[in-house]
């Protein structure tokens, strides 16, 4: 890809990005949570934290916290649309390909928030 | 509020240029397009509009015309006068001083000199954003060059002891020194507070157009009679030998319009933009708790304010502000996971957190009563919005946390 396409692109949010950040679903904490996971990146700092309520195999219920950048906060956002009344282990399947294509997309230098929420995803599953 | 409303609150980014001003440069788009190396009618009209133009960039901070040199901005003003004093006195002496609060353009002059052999002392800002004279005694060694230190930061608008640093200057050549200089980065304070530069005893000073309601493109360096620098343009005659080139006549031209404007409208400019300031201020801390203003709030540029937001980023406001119609500005950038928080608000010794969620505001002469009382509205709610995402705020107001739910 040429390196003004990118520039391009680091500039533009999706609309559907932009949607989540305006109004994000699921956030908050979940009273009744029976697995959570929380990671933090080492180096920028961004953190998130999933609540999920798994019964029988099935996830119920998710709710996020996040701290970092729009990435990590839309990324969590959409996690839990995604993960929610899916079986657990549908969910461990889920990519971080899964995540940028739900999002319409992040430009490189942002991947990382998409990477964070599978390894979020991934403790808050190992948790249950 | 209606939904395409928009209100720009980033005039320490650039200004919108002065319908006024636009006026002025205009014909020397077409009909009076000459080259003011020319020698012809159009070249000597075109002469003589830079000739005004430099009068009035010299009023405005009380230099001679012929101190002015007219350039692209203040990036170059700021290398022409570091590098450009740097280099007539390399062979003797190769120590410069400077502070962790400069411009980007000015950190970066001084990372090259300091790649290519130079000692550079960076003075700290302590917690209110000022530097110390005092420091900049104690830095001072027999092989000093240069020292620059700016007028007024960017970011936190603090406004720092120029006339105070001059005077050691002053104590220094009593002494007999030669080979010591002082610039300063005015391109901030510039048609905000009132300039002089026999007041303030620099010898070099840098400005920008675009921050005083003229085009981007045009910018100048005050350097005062006798300072000797090497051109950093070379080929051609123009500038007194100092920077070679075609004079970008209409730029220059709405440079010197906006000059003149600046300081016929300064008081009434200041006076606004600081009742409007604090009126913004005033309103923050009475609708939202945990934040934190950087820079000290009694010596501050009259338009601008810094703002800390606990427990949340400054990018996440930023684009959420702007979704409302709302434009300001962060210091700090995050890419492939490494983190730049802003060197300023961190050179105040903020934590992380709080350089991260440092927001700038600045305000102009256009920003009304409403635009405030628009942003006092959206604002708090955007904050909250934000804050309820996040994980920080449940530890410090001590909700239950993860081992709690872990063992539910
Ligand atoms: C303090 C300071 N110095 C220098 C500059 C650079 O000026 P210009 O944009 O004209 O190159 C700026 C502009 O952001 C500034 O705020």
């Amino acid at each position: 890809m040429p390196l003004w396409l990118l520039t391009l692109i680091a500039l533009t949010y999706s609309e559907a990005f932009k949607d989540h950040l305006a109004n994000p679903r699921n956030a908050g904490e979940l009273a009744n949570a029976n697995a959570v996971g929380e990671e933090t990146n080492p180096v920028c700092g961004d953190r998130l934290r999933l609540y999920l309520q798994v019964k029988a195999g099935r996830i119920e219920a998710a709710r996020f916290l996040a701290y970092g950048c729009p990435p990590t906060l839309v990324c969590g956002s959409i996690l839990t649309e995604l993960i929610k009344g899916r079986s657990v282990e549908e969910a461990t399947r889920l990519t971080r390909k899964d995540l940028l294509a739900a999002l319409g997309g992040l430009p490189s230098r942002k991947q990382h928030a998409a990477a964070l929420a599978i390894e979020t995803l991934r403790a808050a599953i190992a948790s249950v | 509020m209606n939904d395409s409303r928009k209100v720009y609150l980033d005039h320490s980014a650039t200004t919108p240029v002065d319908p006024r001003v636009v006026a002025a440069m205009l014909p020397y788009f077409t009909q009076k397009f000459g080259n003011a190396s020319s020698v012809h009618f159009f070249g000597q009209e075109a002469r003589a509009a830079v000739d005004r133009a430099r009068r009035e960039v010299a009023a405005l901070i009380g230099a001679r015309a012929n101190e002015i040199v007219f350039l692209s901005g203040g990036t170059e003003a700021n290398n022409l006068a570091i590098r450009g004093v740097c280099e007539a006195a390399s062979g003797h002496s190769r120590h410069l001083i400077t502070s962790t609060i400069e411009h980007s353009s000015v950190r970066g002059i001084c990372e090259g000199l300091g790649k290519s052999g130079w000692e550079i002392t960076r003075l700290p800002a302590y917690e209110e954003g000022v530097v110390q004279a005092e420091d900049v005694r104690a830095a001072l060694r027999p092989n000093t060059v240069l020292i620059s230190v700016m007028l007024a930061n960017n970011e936190i608008g603090t406004i720092q002891p120029i006339e105070e640093i001059a005077a050691l200057v002053r104590e220094e050549r009593a002494r007999g020194r030669r080979q010591l200089w002082f610039h300063t980065d005015a391109v901030q304070a510039a048609g905000r507070i009132p300039l002089h530069v026999d007041t303030l005893g620099c010898d070099l000073l840098s400005l920008s157009a675009h921050k005083l309601y003229a085009p981007k493109g045009a910018g100048a360096l005050f350097v005062r009679r006798g300072v000797r620098l090497v051109s950093q343009n070379v080929g051609g005659h123009q500038e007194r030998e100092k920077r070679a080139g075609t004079e970008g006549v209409p730029g220059i031209v709405a440079f010197g319009a906006a000059a003149k404007l600046a300081r016929e409208e300064m008081a009434e400019r200041s006076q606004h933009d600081q009742r409007l300031r604090d009126r913004f201020e005033a309103g923050v801390t009475e609708r939202i708790g945990n934040v934190v203003f950087n820079g000290d709030r009694g010596r501050r540029l009259p338009h601008l304010s810094n703002i800390s937001f606990r427990f949340i980023e400054g990018e996440g406001l930023l684009i959420s502000l702007d979704l409302q119609g709302i434009a300001v500005s962060t210091g700090s950038a995050c890419s492939s996971g490494t983190l730049e928080p802003s060197p300023v608000i961190r050179a105040l010794g903020r934590n992380d957190e709080l350089a991260r969620g440092a927001i700038r505001f600045s305000f102009g002469k256009d920003n009304t009563e409403q635009d405030v009382e628009y942003v006092l509205e959206v604002l708090p709610r955007v904050v909250e919005k934000l804050r309820a995402l996040s994980p920080l705020n449940r530890e410090e107001m001590g909700r239950r946390d993860l081992e709690a739910i872990g063992q539910n």
